[in-house]
């Protein structure tokens, strides 16, 4: 099919109009500046409702203990903020922040912006890891982070323009919230050419995340082939509502035209060199392993199928026989193949797939021909697979709201799925849910519920409070079993799950369940490791995992790094190396990426090393939260075991085998509900052992804190973080 | 349940039923092994992902197919 | 379609010349003797020792669908050319050509490439060099 892929729904014809309509609230000239050796050495901080914009400079400190990204995030967090502060809080900061190494054109993956703010879902800092040019056009129009804190009284628009050196905040009463097309109309808007749209990025979320608690943000690119604005999620823990919070409507940083040296790193040469080989061997070898530059992500939906891993109805199941309807497959034929796909420039692992050209069936764009940003593996797990729904047409219609309704697809499938079992369980009906009859597969009903939630009607509004407040809606109103409700509810810290069943991977149960921000699987993915190869048996070496894999994880965040270049290509002689799952070349990419820019040379430990002290701040300041111990370390018994009889009794010649070798007990002659109940506190009783020996690993009490004597160790010992550890017997 | 005394090699620690010229493939396909990034040994020796169709694994093998690592 | 085509019977590495053609290129394309800026190149022949045979852009266009900036593009004739203004030396182009020949050069921010400015052709004592036509191939861009 030869079909136009550039054809879709235009937006901007009354941009100008829209445009002329802003009222300048204030105008700040700056320096144009660019990075040396990856740091401007100055960050922007913005106060919305004193209207004020000023720079304030990098110290070595924070350079040597937070890095850049995530770190910095977490630091200006911890200044902004009192344990006492609420998300909705004028307080309450955004911070994006691109890291030392992000916008180097030449390694795949390097134009991450890391966002940090105090989550509506969570009440403990949230981060999000998120492609599109935002970040790299910011630093090289010279600064290595922005702050927007306060709160507007209007809808306004804050613009940095690199190319001008001015900061502006403005009203922007007419363009609409949404981001499929505010993004389009805002590019339109500020690129002052056709040429210069690549230069012009944008951070915007959309109704939804004005009406819950879930809101993401997108953060666009120009896509040169497509002639579209594209769009990239920060997706987790209600970044997008607190920015929705703050009256602002997007946030447009337009760059200078983007070279190659733009970091001034120490030495070229040096990154050159691992960034061509890692061309060079996705170029090789990408088409015999993961397909990531046809498929995306969307590869792995049959293989998680295959290992019993994708979540089915609330994570009830991991497998179904419709998962082919939703198979890699039909998205390489729906992706539109042979445009270069990468979220910023370099990376030639090119997964940010678009399928074009989809006519949106419901709602307020109902005719329209959209290009929709995905679906990605979790999109496909959590909005399809998760709540029965096996159709690739509704699944890029769930998909293409979420983004533009500016809300996140994993907490919405999760917390859709949730609502599925409940009404299947006669915990909802149809009259509890005001009309929508929440029965598994039923698309339109999730896609008015989905409405709902962009309209703060109904149901809906309910639903966009998550899983962890639709527990305790639904306790008090007397629907349910509170304990069943509790089981079910995928949501720890009142994040929600991301799409993977770790019930046979206790170490995947702590990779979820022992994370700083709730259950994401970007600190741990260990259910292969762990359950298929049988790598880690003891409690001391799913420990280790625990304590290296999510380091080594958050040093991608420190440095605006994407992960996927890491691991999901491998070269040529993986399988020889000592540790292939580290895939130690790749670890010296790294290491030689960041010597090369920055010329603070460090080795595959020092990795480790620097992570740490983030790492452990973080979890100090979910202490100082109010939510950083071992009792918030606690997953919902559906992530470790069956609930349900159904459950049981789907895999129960491998329960009964569990029940017979590992526990002990001969289950022969017991009832469902008795086998249930020894199971479950088989595997209650080892994931406590598992926390035990992961808190032991990372040097913590047994009540999950830090003590000063570590902080003193990574050198974070300031007064305040010892002050809250030492409350808590640290 | 495969019957006491029947052919058998070990896949990654657990006990499959094993046949005349088994190849590395026939391994995969009876364990849904579908994930593209593995690394199998059989006794210990490496085997390339060019030669699963090819290789046999001899009756009482220990295979391993480790799997790393991909997506989000 | 043009593109510079290469006699390996006549050329034979290096052995009887100068390497003119390196060096005719690097002064064309970036006036200097510095054979690490040709775009055409004698390069070691892997499992052969010491031997050497051209390497050189056969303007396949693979590169041209890679590049996330379009500063490669055919031009009319079908050859591959770069826009310095807005290549962000990314050098996936590098990693990407089939042939190997789109080069990284350690100090210069574009890739380099052949453009068929037949400097070579000229200079190779030989006449193991010329510019040649060969049918358009089918378009690369993928419908979907
Ligand atoms: S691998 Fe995908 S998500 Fe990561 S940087 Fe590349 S295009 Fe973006
Ligand atoms: S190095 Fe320049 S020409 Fe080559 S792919 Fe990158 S942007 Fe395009």
């Amino acid at each position: 099919m030869a079909e136009d892929y550039t054809k879709r729904t235009e937006y901007t014809g009354e941009a100008a109009q829209m445009k002329a309509a802003h009222v300048l609230l204030r105008e700040v000239p700056f320096t144009p500046s660019l990075p040396e050796l990856g740091y401007n050495n100055r960050t922007l901080h913005i106060d919305l409702t004193t209207l004020t914009v000023t720079e304030k400079p990098v110290t070595q400190q924070m350079k040597d203990i937070f890095i850049g990204g995530r770190g910095f995030g977490l630091w200006y967090l911890w200044q902004a903020i009192k344990p006492t502060t609420k998300w909705n809080d004028p307080e309450n900061d955004i911070i994006i922040s691109p890291g030392p190494l992000g916008g180097n054109t030449q390694y795949p993956g390097s134009g991450k912006s890391l966002v940090v703010t105090l989550s509506p879902q969570t009440s403990i800092p949230i981060d999000s890891n998120v492609g599109g040019y935002f970040g790299p056009l910011m630093k090289f129009s010279g600064f290595d982070a922005l702050e927007i804190q306060g709160k507007a009284e209007q809808d306004v628009i804050v613009v940095i323009d690199g190319q001008k050196g001015v900061v502006r905040i403005e009203t922007a009463p007419l363009e609409p919230s949404d981001s499929h097309v505010a993004a389009e109309i805002f590019t339109a808007e500020y690129a002052e050419t056709e040429a210069d749209r690549r230069n012009v990025s944008i951070v915007s979320a959309g109704r939804a995340a004005e009406n819950s608690l879930i809101g993401c943000l997108n953060f666009s690119w120009y896509d040169l082939r497509r002639k579209a604005t594209r769009l990239k999620q920060a997706g987790r823990g209600g970044i997008g509502t607190v920015l929705r919070d703050k009256k602002v409507k997007a946030l447009v940083c337009r760059g200078p035209q983007v070279r190659g040296d733009m970091n001034h790193p120490a030495d070229m040469a040096r990154i050159t060199k691992v960034a061509t080989k890692l061309h060079k061997e996705i170029h090789d070898f990408d088409d015999q392993q993961c397909h990531m530059r046809r498929q995306g992500t969307a590869h792995l939906v049959e293989i998680m199928d295959a290992y019993d891993l994708l979540p089915v109805h609330n994570f009830q199941y991991g497998n179904h026989p419709d998962t082919k309807k939703i198979a890699s497959w039909i998205w390489d034929a729906r992706f539109t193949q042979g445009i270069p796909d990468g979220c910023w420039y370099g990376c030639s692992m090119a997964c940010s797939k678009g399928a074009d050209g989809h006519i949106v069936k419901t709602g307020p764009y109902k005719g329209h021909v959209v290009t929709v940003d995905g679906p990605e593996y979790e999109t496909a797990g959590g909005c399809a697979a998760n709540c029965g729904i096996f159709e690739p047409d509704w699944l890029l219609e769930s998909n293409f709201y979420c983004d533009t309704y500016g809300i996140c697809t994993i907490t919405f499938g999760t917390l859709t799925a949730f609502i599925m079992e409940c009404y299947q369980r006669g915990i909802l009906n149809k009259e509890r849910t005001g009309g929508l009859e929440m029965t598994w597969g039923n698309a339109e009903a999730q896609m008015e519920l989905l409405h709902q939630m962009a309209r703060g009607e109904g149901f809906g509004k309910i639903a966009g409070l998550g899983v962890l407040r639709m527990k305790r809606i639904f306790t008090e109103r007397g629907w349910g079993d509170p304990q069943l409700l509790q089981d079910i509810g995928m949501e720890i810290k009142g994040l929600e799950y991301s799409q993977y069943m770790s019930k046979e991977s206790l170490a995947q149960q702590g990779g979820y369940a022992l994370t700083n921000k709730g259950p994401q699987h970007d600190e741990a993915w260990l259910i292969f490791m762990d359950m298929v190869n049988k790598q880690i048996p003891t409690f001391e070496a799913k420990a280790e995992a625990l304590y290296y894999f999510p380091l080594f994880r958050t040093w991608f965040g420190l440095n605006g790094l994407c992960k996927l270049p890491w691991n999901d290509i491998e070269p040529e002689d993986n399988a020889q190396t000592s540790e292939p799952a580290k895939v130690p070349d790749h670890v010296y990419n790294y290491c030689e990426l960041f010597s090369g820019i920055t010329g603070r040379e460090i080795q595959k430990q020092d990795i480790i090393t620097m992570s740490e002290k983030v790492y452990n701040f973080q979890r100090v300041f979910n202490i100082r939260m109010g939510k950083g111990l071992r009792l918030h370390d606690t997953p919902p018994y559906r992530s470790v075991g069956p609930v349900t009889r159904e459950e049981y009794e789907s895999r129960a010649e491998r329960y009964d085998t569990q029940m017979r070798e590992e526990i002990g007990v001969n289950p022969d002659g017991l009832s469902v509900d008795e086998k249930i109940a020894i199971t479950r506190r088989y595997r209650e009783d080892r994931y406590q052992k598992l926390v035990d020996a992961v808190y032991t690993r990372r040097g913590w009490t047994t009540d999950g804190v830090p003590p000063v004597s570590k902080l003193q160790e990574l050198g974070i010992d300031f007064p305040e973080l010892v002050e809250v550890v030492k409350q808590h017997g640290g | 349940m495969a019957a006491r005394g029947m052919a058998m090699i070990r896949v990654n620690g657990d006990p499959i039923e094993w046949h005349e010229g088994m190849t590395v493939r026939d391994v995969l396909v009876a364990r849904n092994y579908k994930f593209p990034l593995i690394i199998v040994t059989v006794n210990s020796h490496l085997v390339r992902r060019e030669a699963y169709d090819t290789t046999v694994v001899p009756d009482e093998s220990s295979v391993r197919v480790v799997h790393l690592m991909s997506g989000g | 379609m043009k593109y510079l085509q290469v006699d390996f019977e006549k050329c034979d590495g290096g052995r009887h010349c100068n390497r003119e053609c390196e060096v005719a290129c690097s002064k064309t394309l970036y006036k200097t003797g510095d054979v690490a800026y040709s775009a055409i190149r004698l390069l070691p022949v892997k499992g052969q020792d010491g031997a050497l045979a051209i390497n050189v852009c056969n303007q396949c266009g693979e590169c041209v669908e890679v590049c996330p900036t379009e500063a490669l593009r055919q031009n009319k004739l079908g050859v591959v050319l770069l826009d310095k203004k807005v290549c962000v030396a990314c050098y996936m182009c590098v990693g990407f050509c089939p042939t190997l020949s789109f080069r990284q050069v350690t100090g210069l921010h574009e890739p380099v490439k052949c453009i068929v400015c037949g400097a070579c052709v000229k200079a190779c004592p030989r006449g193991a060099l010329q510019v040649a036509e060969k049918p358009q191939p089918e378009p690369l861009i993928a419908a979907r």
